[in-house]
């Protein structure tokens, strides 16, 4: 007997979701790492409107065994600040254009946000365990998304975005001059900036399970749909 | 500034308003290359358009005051005339006001405190990630100007140059706000030589690096091509976005 393996394309992602991906990664990545030299060149966090070297702080990196001067010494903050602004600016638009495409063409109402039948207890606790056990089946069809993939996409895009938006421009006196109410709503800028930190580091988990996933579903197949925007779908015939 | 010019520098601004980024009020003196310009143009016409009722920074409550406000960067200037003026209690200290000024003339320190004067408890806010709530008292910038008989209508600038040799600029959108002051008191006392003393520029909306200690003279100009690298300001020269509101 001879087994005869067929392949079959199903489109994935369209020319937008593609497209705007890839800008989203470089973005995040230029945010990621400019952030983080930013941060090293004042590694304290503080809580509430006032927090300098001295001051009572939350965390210090100094505690985690880098002095201020190393730490300083590592970061860059004149290049920091200007691609952090460049780079919020290349993520705010080409995220505005993926949501406002994406309601558009349904494709969040259809795919992202999870249908009624999808959400039960039940459910949602057979997803956890088949998720949590790598090699279980998915139970999901290729072609759409899982019910915890749809509830972990939609929080990041219309909870942990903005979010991470509002803690950032909360920290600028001019934005907090036009809009003191982000003083308000995160009890001062350096609650704003500690807020924006724990933040990143979600964030960056988030990457991370988002990247194991990819892996532990098939790396090459995966990722030539986010370029190409076919997935190829592997069927065994006798 | 007459009560004209203040009508022309505000229908200069609304005209703005309507036809787009094509006034200095939206766009930055110096635009730097490539993407790093386009998001500089992005970021100050937006806090410029969301400002556009020249809203106040807020101001807080005399409990709100930080104990001690950090003394930052320069906090003693070597420069030997600042130090036999700092000895003589700044009695001899004068700030020159000049170029586009209808009568430009130097004040001493005696002249800008019979002014009248604004205080404001507002944080102090540096790129660097610190920040800190302090009261501030001096006069509004205008009424130094008024002092020198207004600007000319051809101002678009004011420069201010310091005792250790740096230079800052701000535009009329920030010059004509009722926060921006030169402060030489700081939570009650004279401003002490570590926070800039005799006198300071604060510009409550923008960053700690547009607030220049140890100020030495100020000019009134049409543009900032002849200071330093033309970017409008040492830190702009050095790398720095000239516009610190984010």
């Amino acid at each position: 007997m001879v087994r005869i393996f067929s392949k079959q394309w199903i489109k994935l992602h369209s020319y937008n979701v593609r497209i705007c991906h890839w800008i989203n990664v470089i973005a995040s990545g230029y945010l990621l790492i400019s952030g983080i030299h930013i941060f090293l060149d004042f590694p304290e966090l503080y809580w509430g409107h006032t927090g300098y070297q001295g001051y009572p702080a939350i965390f210090k990196l100094s505690d985690w065994g880098i002095s201020w001067d190393d730490a300083g010494a590592l970061g860059d903050r004149m290049w920091g600040r200007n691609y952090h602004i460049t780079f919020a600016w290349v993520f705010l638009i080409n995220g505005f254009v993926y949501v406002v495409w994406n309601i558009w063409t349904g494709h969040f109402r259809d795919r992202m946000i999870p249908q009624r039948n999808e959400i039960s207890i039940e459910k949602l606790q057979t997803a956890v365990q088949s998720q949590l056990s790598l090699t279980g089946p998915k139970r999901h069809a290729p072609d759409n998304y899982g019910i915890l993939q749809k509830l972990s996409y939609v929080l990041l895009i219309f909870v942990f975005t903005p979010f991470m938006i509002l803690t950032g421009i909360a920290q600028s006196p001019g934005f907090t001059a036009a809009i003191p109410s982000l003083l308000d709503l995160f009890g001062g800028r350096q609650s704003a900036r500690s807020l924006h930190t724990i933040g990143t580091i979600f964030l960056v988990l988030f990457v991370v399970v988002h990247v194991l996933e990819v892996v532990t579903a098939g790396a090459w197949n995966k990722i030539r749909a986010m370029v190409t925007g076919n997935l190829a779908l592997q069927r065994d015939k006798e | 500034m007459s009560r004209r010019q203040m009508l022309r520098h505000g229908s200069i601004f609304c005209g703005a308003l309507l036809t787009g980024c094509t006034s200095e009020t939206f766009v930055p003196p110096h635009v730097r290359s490539g993407l790093i310009g386009v998001a500089d143009v992005l970021t100050m016409s937006t806090n410029r358009f969301l400002l556009s009722r020249q809203q106040l920074a807020r101001e807080f409550q005399p409990h709100d005051i930080a104990k001690d406000f950090p003394m930052w960067g320069q906090t003693n200037p070597p420069d030997e005339e600042y130090q036999r003026l700092l000895r003589g209690g700044f009695k001899e200290w004068r700030l020159p006001v000049t170029g586009l000024v209808e009568a430009p003339r130097s004040l001493s320190l005696e002249d800008i405190k019979r002014l009248p004067a604004r205080s404001q408890i507002t944080a102090h806010v540096c790129e660097q990630g610190w920040s800190a709530i302090a009261q501030w008292t001096g006069p509004p910038l205008q009424e130094v100007l008024q002092a020198t008989g207004g600007v000319k209508s051809n101002a678009r600038y004011v420069v201010f140059h310091t005792v250790d040799g740096w230079y800052e600029s701000i535009d009329m959108f920030d010059v004509f706000h009722p926060q921006t002051i030169l402060a030489y008191n700081l939570n009650g006392n004279d401003l002490p030589v570590g926070n800039g003393a005799p006198l300071r520029l604060r510009v409550e909306r923008q960053c700690g690096y547009k607030n220049v200690k140890f100020l030495k003279s100020i000019e009134v100009v049409d543009s900032l091509k002849s200071f330093g690298d033309g970017r409008g300001s040492i830190s702009a020269d050095y790398g720095f976005h000239w516009f610190a509101g984010v």
